[in-house]
């Protein structure tokens, strides 16, 4: 199997940016959330009604994610909808090397 | 539950009883949970009398769109009612004919009286817009079987809801049009598609054409695909024909179904709903619809007046629904359900449930309850509370509460582990949920559990005991098929095997 490869993500520094953060992961959009464990991103929107997750709240200690249109609720660990089953939300992890972020999709 | 005895007067506030034309202050004699009558009188020593002057005082609010029971429920739905000046609600679509014995059972202690609005698909609403519309999962469900089930339960069913979306023609509208008909009920229809679909020929139209006097469409005010305006804003002419007709507007707020844009526009025009509804569920809660009363409030913004507002929300769904008997006035021998109310003046905000926030001066605020005389303080915030809303699986913990399982909901857990381990079910994606396997493992639950001799009740308790924390309330199948297959026989062995808590 081969390993899923990291993005660069051009234009985001993790001294310098302030999160939650718009980028682009290997075209797609995504939005960069600082959580209690470090950065992970999720898709821009939610898969439910659309709604920007820019504007989403962290919970559970940080290990989820709620949209704040309607509180659809998402693990942050893979992406699975927590009050909304069958809904699943793209989630990536983010790392940092010399300043500069890196992020790939989670399995 | 026990009706206050003795009696009790409420005394000084503003009275708004449009039934009776009442829009004075004045006092209201309450006796044995009944109104005896609104005025003056001179008052026995044993009479307990509240004073209430300097707030309004109404019969207790009818809700006739929430959802209290299912996939939208709340944990506990009382919160939505007393709790919030509503003493009568009508569950909008929550169970259909196959669960309605689970929704009787469940809710049947509640403070707030709850009637059913059947949905027209046999599991009733599923809370996933993909599929809401979908005519292919109505199924087969004998007429008989709603027939025998209004006999039975006779003043439960207030109307019969669908949904006039999605893209498969208007037979589900006409069907349930049928049915209704058949049970002497008003057909309820949803209208407006949800975000994100958009369906070739619109149903919206239909609905207007189908519904006869009596009927009732809500989501007066949405500004999704199938409004009551046209491009230009101009109320169609299909919506007026059935206004004249005398079907029935229902406001129905929800938490995709308020434009202010529409709103404003359609009001405008006269275009006014007769009757003010929440649409109230887990996923609106928070925002934008809160209460009744914050939605109460967006009408005053909107320019009706509180009159007009509390007509709305008591006589007026008392006659649609067909409560006159026992809601909706404060005629003297009605149950005693009254709200107390104070009518706020500062700066706020209403949302609608797109992005358009309206300053507004007024907010109204329910302060006090009763309900067949016994009081309740209104508290808005305890709905908001989380564990009444964030339906969540405890995956990592069984719940505390399985410990207090009786020893033959345990054998039944075993049993049905048993029973359902040679079946397979995997819940992909909401779009493609299988609603056949939902309805399977509700089969073998209630085989299982017919086997066992357990009462229904017991039963449900069983299952939601060991899954949740709180009491939820959905559909068995439903609950069944959205957990992962190895997790669920897992934890129905472990609380089956468990230690029942000392006595």
């Amino acid at each position: 199997m081969t390993e899923r490869p990291w993005h660069v993500l051009t234009g985001l520094r993790a001294d310098s940016t302030k999160f939650p953060a718009r980028a682009k992961l290997d075209g797609e959009g995504i939005v960069i959330l600082r959580t209690k464990t470090g950065l992970r991103g999720v898709q821009r929107s939610c898969p439910h009604m659309q709604g920007t997750m820019m504007n989403a709240e962290l919970i559970a200690s940080d290990t989820m994610v709620r949209c704040p249109l309607h509180v659809f609720t998402f693990k942050l660990s893979d992406g699975k909808g927590v009050n909304c089953p069958g809904f699943r939300l793209k989630v990536y992890e983010i790392k940092e090397e010399n300043g500069v972020l890196f992020g790939r999709s989670v399995s | 539950m026990d009706p206050a005895t003795g009696s009790l007067v409420l005394k000084g506030a503003h009275v708004i009883d449009p039934e009776q034309g009442i829009d004075r202050v004045a006092d209201v004699h309450v006796a044995d949970g009944k109104i005896q009558f609104v005025g003056s009188r001179k008052l026995t020593a044993n009479t307990k009398v509240v004073e209430v002057s300097g707030h309004y005082l109404s019969a207790g609010w009818i809700d006739i769109h929430v959802h209290a029971y299912g996939t939208l429920g709340f944990a506990n739905p009382d919160t939505v009612g007393v709790y919030q000046g509503v003493t009568t609600f009508v569950d909008a679509g929550g169970p259909g004919i196959g669960v309605l014995d689970q929704f009787m059972e469940l809710l049947s202690d509640l403070e707030t009286t709850l009637y059913a609005g059947a949905f027209i698909r046999p599991m009733g609403l599923l809370g996933l817009n993909f599929i809401e519309g979908d005519v292919r999962t109505l199924g087969e469900v004998p007429i008989t079987r709603w027939v025998d089930f209004a006999k039975q339960h006779r003043g439960l069913l207030r109307y019969i809801k669908c949904n006039a979306i999605g893209d498969y023609g208007p037979g589900t509208l006409k069907l349930t049009k049928g049915l209704a008909e058949i049970l002497n009920l008003p057909l309820y229809m949803h209208i407006g598609e949800f975000q994100l679909q958009n369906p070739k020929h619109l149903l919206a139209p239909e609905a207007f054409r189908i519904a006869e006097s009596g009927d009732m469409i809500t989501h007066l005010y949405h500004g999704n695909l199938g409004q009551v305006i046209d491009e230009s804003g101009k109320v169609l002419p299909i919506v007026r024909d059935a206004e004249r007709r005398g079907v029935i507007f229902d406001l129905g707020f929800g938490g995709y179904n308020f434009s202010w844009n529409v709103a404003e526009k359609a009001f405008a025009q006269d275009l006014i709903p007769h009757t003010i509804s929440s649409d109230l569920q887990q996923f609106n809660v928070v925002r934008p619809v809160k209460s009744l009363a914050n939605v109460m409030s967006a009408m005053i913004r909107l320019g009706m007046t509180l009159p007009q507002v509390i007509e709305r929300v008591t006589c007026n769904p008392a006659h649609a629904l067909s409560l006159v008997d026992r809601a909706g006035s404060l005629k003297p021998g009605l149950p005693a359900d009254i709200t107390i109310f104070h009518v706020e003046t500062g700066d706020y905000e209403i949302s609608d449930c797109y992005t358009k926030v309206r300053k507004a001066e007024k907010q109204i605020i329910p302060v006090l309850t009763f309900k067949n005389g016994k009081r309740f303080e209104a508290d808005l915030a305890l709905a908001q509370e989380e564990n009444n809303w964030f339906l969540q699986i405890a995956e990592d913990h069984v719940p505390s509460r399985a410990r207090a399982l009786s020893e033959r909901q345990r054998s039944f857990l075993s049993a049905l582990a048993a029973r359902i381990s040679s079946i397979n079910w995997e819940l992909s994606s909401a779009e493609r949920l299988d609603i056949e396997k939902a309805l399977e493992l509700q089969e073998i639950f209630h085989e299982v559990r017919g086997k066992q001799g357990l009462p229904l009740k017991d039963a449900l308790l069983s299952v939601y005991a060991s899954f949740l924390d709180q009491n939820f309330t959905m559909q068995i199948g439903l609950l069944l098929l959205r957990l992962e297959r190895r997790f669920a026989l897992q934890r129905l062995r472990d609380v089956s095997g468990q230690r029942p808590m000392a006595a």
